[in-house]
């Protein structure tokens, strides 16, 4: 937000970056650069994806078969409604109304915890057909993803608790939502590394 | 605020794509063809997001730039990939 001290405190930027050049920055600075180090290690890990998938083709195209692929559809749908349930919420403050942003926080918030038992439900499942993280490169791979994506959601459900509690409090209003807006940029970059999670463990053989 | 409806419009449109990508993996042998289609989709879904759930259309233009560029260099791996 433009006026925003948290936005105008740094003065690290180039101009092009300033808000008058690129436009406004939604959230405040600090929650991009912390989207920005997210991306940077889900990176990482996607590189590593191919690299591993180029040394070790037929791992990577036989393990997948042995995913519980419902569960993966499944959560997918999940976090895609989290997003919508966000973005609803968002909406709702820019009118004022503190009920039903609240209501749809809680609706995000849901979906939060129904991936967290889906994935649990599923690594419960894996283990039980013998599949673990030391069983070959690709399930070594899965983990490391999934686990990693596991506990994002988790501190991010968290994160939800918290901004309804703020909420609660009056914190937010249709000119003053920084903070949710922060949160809910926050939450649409784990749904983004969701997207490309899915299809590179799930679905490509 | 964003016209009612526009945003149950994409989240249906997202959901739809995810079950075309999994139809298309569990029922087709995994063809160049196949991974050149779920990376096209995959760039789609997260320009959708990007766009409109994240709302950059219209905010900064370089953290736009960036995620949008995220999300044309993995799905482009996942085209390389099919090479291998």
């Amino acid at each position: 937000m433009k006026d925003n001290p948290i936005n105008n405190s740094l003065g690290i930027f180039p101009k092009s970056w300033e808000v008058q050049h690129a436009g406004r920055i939604p959230g405040n600075i600090p929650i991009w650069v912390g989207i920005l180090s997210e991306l940077t290690e889900f990176g990482i890990f996607f590189a590593a994806y191919f690299i591993a998938k180029f040394y070790y083709p037929e791992v990577f195209s036989e393990s997948p078969q042995n995913l519980h692929t419902s569960l993966g559809v499944t959560n997918t749908i999940v976090l895609l409604a989290s997003s919508y349930f966000m973005a609803k919420a968002m909406s709702f403050i820019r009118l004022d109304n503190k009920i039903k942003c609240e209501r749809y926080l809680w609706f995000a918030f849901s979906c939060g915890c129904l991936y967290l038992i889906i994935k649990t439900w599923e690594f419960h499942w894996n283990s039980l057909q013998g599949f673990g993280p030391s069983t070959n490169e690709f399930f070594t791979v899965y983990y490391y993803m999934t686990f990693n994506h596991f506990i994002h959601v988790g501190w991010a459900s968290c994160a939800i608790l918290w901004v309804i509690f703020r909420l609660k409090k009056g914190a937010y209003s249709s000119k003053e939502n920084s903070g949710l807006e922060a949160l809910a940029v926050y939450w649409h970059m784990i749904d983004l590394m969701w997207i490309l999670i899915f299809p590179l463990l799930y679905v490509l053989r | 605020m964003k016209r009612l409806g526009s945003l149950e419009y994409y989240l249906g449109a997202l959901i739809a794509i995810t079950l075309f990508n999994t139809l298309l993996g569990e029922q087709f042998a995994s063809t160049t063809l196949v991974s050149i289609l779920i990376a096209l989709t995959v760039t789609y879904k997260g320009f959708v997001v990007i766009d409109h759930f994240m709302e950059l259309k219209g905010a900064n233009k370089n953290l736009r730039f960036l995620m949008r560029l995220y999300f044309l260099i993995f799905p482009s791996m996942i085209i390389i990939s099919a090479f291998y």
